[in-house]
């Protein structure tokens, strides 16, 4: 019979950030996991880089699995490479179609400064990836995210819902080592009603569907399974494998093992037990263990045993697949429910039933190569002694997520401050293709003569990026397009320069990254939470929805841009200010300095009139916050947030004093 | 929810009571009032839990504690009380003598000391009093269904109460010569005056519910006799057959009593009944011993030290509790822990581990207790018993002993059996769901169903009993 401690090892705690739960109950459960050999999951709220290194008694506080969830929270080089596994969020069962919340009153400094925001502006998560919107561009996440940190797998979590087998194809095809399918009874106490009520199915169903669909279309020997959504008993365990699921997850039980008595108050911030609150008063009553949680697993792991082993399997892995076991007594189903019928479970026909029911692959993932592996063996100097280097390359589109790995290299070498600004310098010619520079690190320079696809920029946390046009070009660089749509989704750091117009979603999700562009698409700096942009040109529709932090200047010679911005979350100002003034014209300094823009060279050029057609974009709460912030004289250093970031960082880039 | 953070502003703030040395002069009850403010702050302590344990592992009646609190946080009074008195029909009662086992499962207990739930009800029904939000609800149509409610204890107050809003005709019949039983008689009027008791009977004679006291079923009428005039019959008539102690000089001495019938006879005196000098027991200027460590115990004590006793010594031959909360028994379960009354900080003394051996007595009477201590040991059936420890053995001073030592369900059981209704081995009724027993049209509730508990079980019991008649007479064409 298999041992319990083997079983155990199919345990993850579902996803719960930092944020949502306490630093005490979230260190905690990724303690108790480590013991026994499983994993948990950061949950999407990024995760303290203090907990990557080994406690005194042998403990790890670092989650194994890292979560990619739509807004991107502390998604930085650094917290990608930390990972066994990579989790990509599409949606999760307690608020499927919907993106998480944290409210204000829950930002502390602490959660803030990993997650690269302003304490005390709530936090929202956009419903979708935006750089999600096809099973395309969900294998070019999944692409992004190995070549960022090769060794870890990447999985995708779903929600059950009818037809949830054909996503999960499409997640397998995408080259995810794992689909998660969520069940909707999943989470959390913090969700709202209308979230939670009547969204999603029963784990159940999704996971039949799933098992059903791979081995349909001959996918599911490529793909791990793993189920969550309120497995509570051995039972649970038992019927998840004999429908298909390989690995099981747990969160809401957890937390009841380490104190939650189901108060339901997560989003109020007034959990009595610890659990879900930053308030430290109340963290000082959290009592759980990691025992508490390892006592569990091992309990629940010998009750699935014992059903185990009535139903004659040896071990889970002869157990997984084998739905002819399951039956159903119709003597439990009476009135409406004697209705029900079960075939669509239980049995399978057609091509299906000679297809595998377990993954196959004997690797834990699968690896992907990219053109960053040449450019790693040709920085090896960079690399290794830190010496200066330039190189000038062709690229072409099909070269895709450059600088990923080799970032993920240099974090890795050198940690997340990584090497001093300028040490590498990539000139590329050409047209550069999607994930142009993602996850870039400190002291890397991309310089592209030509254009780039989408998603430029997508969570890097340093570095720089630049585009021209070709010389060549006969065309004014400030009237054309040169760069895709969604870039600097979720960058934490680092600057952009693009000497010509920019497509839809610039700076989606931006927490910390400075970016001059001289036109952009709708919806600019969506769901902002820091960082500036300054825009030399036109914009669409729908600026600023959603920002909470950061700040924009826009230069707006119509007068009109006030029916373009979305003016629910900010305030539209002067640039008045000496601070406003050295910023800006330091950052079109740059933007001269690297591109050359013609644009930028006529407004410094008649600076006192031309300042009065910029417009200073303010989130309203990010300035109530920045205002307070400057009235508190004394503060740690461990607690200076992403937001002063904005000001004082950059040294390395030339840039202090703005 | 009241105010999410209240529990975190406010601390726990139990009431006060009045000074010793004042309250053992007279009868009078022990609690002091707050002012208003203070109990809305009390009630902004309730967290209003997703899973609220007071009600769900607390409460018998299931009260809906955080929703009054709530409202009593908001200053809704009225709106508070109803909803009280949606699930209890005597918070007046409950507020003065309940354990209050919400309380001990209230969810902030759990860290933290609970909200003072018991004494918001008591607060919240008091004012219902004094504002005469409180008025007689009888019946908008009768049933023209008449019940026979045998015992007017807690369990059968409540149910006649419920019966009588049902539209059923109702008579109360009891023994005693005032309607109230335990309430009454049991409970001394330092936790419970008497007045409170005839205020609430006032409310239910209003609503049409009638009283014959003085009258035993069993001696003075039949159960036959009451099946032949009433639809339905509900015995609620309490345990009532006490303990009694296995102990040398037991049988032949005079001074030896129990407890029920010591406090039985100061009720009716603080009443302004008249006590035959012959029946006396009075524990003035006697060294008293009081034989069990519980509540009854506990009144004793009170009320012997009120009578002016010399000095009384309370022994328990169960081990000393801790004085917090055992880890035997943790949050939300009632806990097993040291309880004291009031009583207790009046005076006398309390030891544990105390065998009664012997009563030793002069010219009839008793003048000592010889005991010793015991040690619990795990017996060869795997139950822990006493066991003798050589060398403790005492003597103390003794003119009047009182047993408190609980009630037999032996003795429910032949009450039962002589009403002719079936008991199992353990001498519980056969009942079923709706309490009715063996007998079509007779049920059974309170503590003559499940043995000595407390106020608010019986209470609990009395409802669902209620509940059950109404069923099961809706089913008689």
């Amino acid at each position: 019979m298999e041992s319990v401690e083997s079983i155990v090892k199919r345990f993850v705690v579902s996803a719960m950030s930092f944020g949502s739960i306490s630093k005490e109950a979230h260190e905690t459960v990724a303690a108790a996991m480590n013991r026994l050999g499983a994993s948990s999951n950061s949950g999407e709220g990024g995760e303290d880089p203090r907990r990557y290194k080994l406690l005194p008694n042998g403990d790890s506080l670092k989650s194994k699995v890292k979560q990619i969830a739509s807004g991107r929270f502390g998604v930085t080089t650094e917290y990608v490479i930390n990972s066994d596994e990579l989790q990509i969020k599409v949606a999760q069962g307690a608020k499927p179609g919907e993106g998480g919340q944290l409210p204000g009153h829950k930002v502390s400094e602490d959660i803030a400064r990993v997650r690269h925001t302003t304490p005390g502006v709530t936090l929202i998560s956009p419903p979708p990836h935006h750089d999600i919107y096809s099973i395309e561009d969900l294998a070019q996440l999944i692409y992004d995210l190995k070549c960022a940190n090769p060794k870890a797998r990447v999985s995708v979590k779903l929600v059950s819902e009818v037809g949830v087998g054909t996503i999960a194809s499409g997640v397998a095809k995408a080259k995810a080592d794992m689909v998660l399918i969520a069940g909707h009874d999943g989470g959390t106490g913090a969700s709202p009603l209308t979230a939670i009520k009547h969204a999603g199915l029963p784990w159940e169903l999704g996971l039949a569907e799933t098992q059903q669909s791979l081995r349909q279309n001959g996918l599911r020997d490529r793909i791990r399974v793993q189920v969550d959504g309120q497995l509570r008993t051995g039972r649970d365990l038992v019927t998840a494998a004999l429908l298909g699921a390989e690995e099981y997850g747990f969160a809401t039980v957890i937390l009841v093992t380490l104190g939650c008595t189901m108060m339901r108050k997560c989003h109020l911030n007034t959990c009595p037990f610890g659990v879900a609150t930053q308030d430290p008063r109340l963290r000082e009553r959290f009592t759980g263990q990691p025992e508490h949680v390892v006592n569990f697993f091992h309990f629940l792991a010998q009750e699935a045993r014992e059903l185990m082993a009535q139903l004659g399997f040896r071990t889970f892995d002869e157990m997984i697949g084998q739905t002819a076991r399951l039956a159903y007594n119709p003597a439990d189903f009476t009135g409406k429910a004697a209705m029900l019928d079960f075939k669509g479970i239980l049995e399978v026909n057609g091509r299906a039933a000679s297809q595998p029911v377990t993954c196959q692959r004997t690797a834990w993932r699968e690896g992907v190569e990219c053109f960053d592996d040449k450019l790693i063996a040709k920085c090896a100097p960079a690399l290794e002694r830190k010496e200066k280097q330039v190189l000038d390359l062709p690229i072409r589109n099909v070269h895709r997520t450059v600088g990923a790995r080799l970032s993920g290299e240099i974090v890795r070498r050198y940690g997340p401050k990584g090497l001093p600004a300028g040490t590498i310098q990539l000139n590329f010619t050409g047209s550069a293709g999607q994930s142009l520079g993602a996850f870039l690190a400190p002291g890397v320079t991309l310089h592209i003569e030509g254009d780039a696809n989408d998603y430029i920029g997508k969570s890097m946390s340093g570095g720089r990026i630049i585009i021209v046009p070709p010389a060549a070009a006969t065309f004014t660089a400030a009237d054309n397009v040169i760069a895709g749509n969604v870039i600097l989704y979720g960058a934490t750091g680092g600057e952009v320069y693009i000497n010509g117009l920019a497509g839809e979603r610039f700076a989606v999700r931006n927490s910390g990254a400075r970016a001059v562009v001289e036109g952009v698409g709708d919806h600019a700096c969506e769901y902002m939470t820091g960082g500036c942009v300054v825009v030399l040109g036109p914009t669409g529709s729908n600026f600023a929805a959603g920002m909470s932090g950061g700040i924009a200047y826009v230069y707006d010679p119509t007068g009109f841009f006030d029916t373009r911005c979305n003016l629910d979350m900010v305030d539209l100002e002067p640039v008045r200010t000496d601070e406003d003034l050295t910023r800006l014209r330091t950052l079109l300094e740059r933007h001269i300095k690297f591109t050359g823009s013609a644009k930028a060279q006529q407004i410094l050029e008649q600076w006192e009139s031309q300042l009065a057609f910029f417009v200073k974009v303010m989130p309203i709460d990010y300035k109530l916050v920045l205002e307070r912030m400057k009235q508190t004289p004394h503060r740690e250093d461990e607690t200076v947030s992403a937001t002063e970031e904005v000001y004082n960082d950059g040294e390395a880039d030339g840039l202090s004093g703005i | 929810m009241a105010k999410p953070t209240g529990f975190l502003e406010f601390k726990r703030q139990p009431p006060s009571k009045r000074p010793v040395n004042e309250r053992v002069k007279d009868w009078r009850e022990i609690e002091q009032a707050w002012p208003e403010v203070k109990l809305e702050e009390q009630a902004a302590r309730c967290m209003d839990c997703g899973v609220p344990f007071c009600h769900m592992s607390g409460c018998p009646l299931k009260n809906v504690i955080p929703e009054w609190n709530d409202l009593v946080y908001r200053k809704q009074w009225r709106a508070a009380l109803e909803l009280l008195h949606s699930t209890n029909n005597f918070p007046e009662v409950t507020g003065r003598v309940c354990p209050a086992p919400c309380e001990a499962a209230c969810t902030l207990g759990a860290n933290d000391d609970p909200v003072t739930i018991r004494q918001i009800e008591l607060h919240l029904v008091e004012r219902g009093w004094r504002e005469g939000w409180i008025q007689p609800q009888p019946a908008a149509m009768s049933s023209g269904r008449k019940v026979a409610v045998v015992g007017s204890g807690p369990a059968g107050l409540a149910a006649a109460q419920q019966l009588a809003r049902a539209g059923h005709a109702v008579v109360v019949f009891e023994a005693h010569d005032r309607a109230g039983g335990v309430l009454r008689y049991g409970i001394p009027d330092f936790k419970l005056e008497k007045w409170i008791l005839d205020r609430r009977l006032n409310q239910m004679k209003a609503e049409g519910v009638s009283f014959e006291t003085g009258i035993k079923v069993g001696e003075d009428i039949s159960v036959n006799y009451l099946l032949r005039h009433f639809d339905a019959i509900l015995l609620a008539g309490g345990a009532r057959v006490p303990r009694d102690i296995q102990a040398k000089g037991r049988g032949e001495l005079k001074g030896i009593h129990f407890a029920m019938d010591f406090l039985i006879q100061q009720n009716h005196r603080v009443a302004g009944d008249t006590v035959p000098t012959a029946a006396e027991i009075s524990a003035k200027g006697k060294n008293v011993v009081v034989i069990g460590g519980g509540d009854t115990g506990a009144d004793c004590l009170g009320t012997a030290l009120r009578q002016g006793a010399l000095d009384v010594l309370q022994v328990e031959i169960l081990p000393k509790p801790p004085a917090q909360r055992d880890a035997s028994t943790p949050w939300p379960l009632w806990p097993y822990m040291l309880r004291s009354s009031s009583s207790h900080d009046e005076g006398g003394e309390r030891r544990w581990n105390i065998l009664t051996q012997e009563f030793i007595g002069k010219d009839g009477r008793v003048v000592a207790l010889r005991g010793c201590e015991v040690e619990w040991k795990k017996a060869e059936n795997g139950r822990m018993s006493p066991v003798e420890k050589p060398g403790t053995e005492f003597e103390v001073p003794a003119d009047l002993v009182l047993l408190a030592m609980g009630f037999t369900k032996e003795g429910n059981a032949k009450m039962l059996n002589g009403c002719g209704l079936a008991t199992t081995p353990a001498s519980d009724p056969v009942l079923d769901r709706n309490f009715m027993g063996s007998v079509p049209g007779v049920f059974v509730a309170g503590d003559l169903n499940r043995g000595a508990s407390l106020v608010v079980r019986a209470m609990m019991e009395g409802r669902e009993a209620a509940a059950g008649v109404t069923r099961w007479l809706a089913t008689k064409a």
